[in-house]
């Protein structure tokens, strides 16, 4: 039986579920961060960690979820996709899970047809339900049109 | 003058009027200078002519006698002892000789003695209270008369003899009125004494008697008692009050302090609070070390399974943590629902006290104002 062990997380009311394997650390969303000209509003812009550049991604507004504040739990999120060095604002990291794959059910495939999103898949357990996100697409995802332009700063 | 032929029509009147005379009287025939007849009325009590007995020839009779004309003659109390009216009728026989004297003697009374029995019974019923009325001599108690709502038997008792203490000497010694208030020692109540002297109608520097009126002072005494008992209880009231409001002074300070500690429980409630928010931010701050324990030990494969456990417990831990202060926030918010109850409470008896003290006060005036009204009415009891 093979197992998936996730990072959960919460946008708006929502849960997600991102596999652990590309998750680097959870951080406290940093107090400067600086901005980049000319980009979409959801790149905050970009901080230091320890020595690292990131960038910090708002993912309620790329997901274009209900804009809430951001409160006390609002964390960020690095990630490494594809040796790229992303952190996330989210508003909350929660748990981090070990679950059965078969638990995931696939997004019927009208939904996952339409438009871009990187959910792969349900999670149900409990009365919980986790969208789990496809870290492969993810980052093509977030990037779409500008992630050539990212590229060649990397 | 009376003839000897009508002198026995005269014995026989005389003999008639002894009976008749109020306060007496004394008729005596003298024949030549000796006294043959005598007759007197049992009240007259004067020794003074006795039969077969000669008379002074300076006396108002042989006076008479020796004048051939009606003598009249006032005897003073120094002959008798008692005052005398003295009137001596030449007696004569056919010829117009001169052979003797009737003698009519009558004692001599004050105007006010004589009316005594008439005007003492009215008078005395006219007293609201009622009243003795008496009268002395210049020894003793001669009229005396008691209404009949008031009597002490033993003042100014009939045939009292006055002694140098007694108001009725006194004002015999002075020839001047007396107005005397006696208390309830001496006759087991108090009583006025009014007493008058009496002059004589004729010569008015002479002192006959005196006449006396006495009255209780019942009402007066018991007015005066009451509103002695009247004060002595208001002072009691009033020192009463004075407690009260001292306590109640003690209340409003108990009240204030009591504020005061429960604004202090309210500020440490609030510092509670703030340990509590604290405590929230050590618990998310365990909560991400849990979580990129977690990470690492993922990462770690195989080799960092054992440390997921470690990193699985310490989320745990600051899930329990965290959990905690939602209950602290509870039970601090209870704390000030209650406090807030309680401050409210103390604000209310903070009013109440104040309302006391004020209430006090109005009723300290309201004393003082009968206090006053009842040293008032001790002052008109001691005037009555």
């Amino acid at each position: 039986m093979n197992f998936l062990q996730m990072v959960i997380f919460s946008l708006d009311q929502g849960e997600y579920g991102i596999d652990i394997s590309c998750v680097q650390e959870i951080i406290r969303i940093p107090e400067r961060i600086t901005k980049i000209p000319n980009v979409p509003s959801y790149i905050n812009g970009m901080f230091n960690l320890r020595g690292k550049v990131i960038y910090a991604i708002d993912l309620k507004e790329r997901f274009q979820l209900d804009h809430a504040e951001r409160g006390a739990d609002s964390r960020l999120l690095i990630l490494k996709l594809e040796e790229l060095m992303v952190g996330v604002i989210v508003d909350d990291v929660s748990d981090v899970l070990r679950v059965s794959e078969e638990l995931i059910e696939n997004l019927s495939s009208e939904i996952g047809s339409i438009g871009d999103n990187s959910v792969k898949g349900i999670c149900k357990t409990g009365d919980r339900l986790i969208l789990v996100l496809d870290e492969k697409r993810f980052k093509s995802d977030i990037f779409q049109s500008i992630e050539n332009d990212m590229e060649e700063k990397v | 003058m009376i003839k000897l032929s009508d002198l026995n029509s005269c014995k026989a009147l005389a003999e008639v009027l002894v009976g008749l005379i109020p306060g007496g009287v004394l008729f005596g025939l003298v024949e030549g200078d000796t006294a043959t007849w005598i007759i007197k009325s049992e009240t007259f009590s004067i020794k003074m002519l006795e039969t077969g007995e000669k008379l002074d020839p300076d006396s108002a009779t042989m006076k008479a006698i020796h004048e051939g004309k009606v003598i009249h003659q006032n005897i003073p109390r120094t002959v008798y002892g008692k005052r005398l009216a003295l009137t001596a009728i030449p007696v004569v026989n056919d010829a117009g000789e001169v052979k003797g004297a009737l003698a009519i003697a009558l004692p001599k009374l004050h105007p006010i003695a004589t009316a005594f029995t008439d005007f003492a019974p009215i008078l005395a019923e006219m007293f609201q209270e009622g009243a003795i009325l008496y009268i002395t001599d210049l020894e003793k108690v001669f009229h005396r008369h008691a209404s009949k709502k008031f009597d002490l038997p033993q003042l100014a008792a009939m045939g009292y003899e006055l002694e140098e203490n007694d108001i009725a000497y006194k004002v015999i010694k002075s020839k001047k009125p007396m107005l005397v208030e006696i208390g309830p020692e001496k006759y087991g109540i108090p009583v006025f004494i009014a007493n008058y002297p009496l002059l004589d109608a004729d010569d008015t520097n002479e002192v006959v008697g005196s006449f006396g009126i006495v009255t209780p002072k019942e009402v007066a005494s018991k007015l005066r008692a009451i509103s002695g008992n009247l004060e002595n209880g208001l002072a009691g009231i009033s020192a009463a009050i004075q407690q009260l409001a001292a306590s109640a002074a003690t209340i409003h300070n108990n009240e204030q302090e009591l504020n005061n500690n429960i604004i202090e429980i309210t500020g440490y409630s609030e510092e509670i609070s703030a340990v509590s928010m604290f405590i929230k931010d050590i618990a998310d701050e365990t909560k991400m070390l849990g979580l990129n324990a977690a990470i690492e030990a993922a990462r770690a494969g195989e080799a960092g399974r054992g440390f997921g456990v470690v990193a699985e417990e310490i989320r745990k831990l600051s899930d329990q943590s965290k959990s905690t202060v939602p209950q602290i926030n509870k039970l601090t918010n209870s704390i000030k629902t209650k406090v807030d109850g309680a401050s409210e409470k103390s604000k209310g008896s903070l009013n109440s006290s104040q309302e006391q003290a004020a209430a006090t006060e109005e009723i300290t005036a309201s004393i003082e104002e009968i206090s006053a009204m009842s040293e008032e009415l001790n002052r008109i009891a001691k005037d009555l």
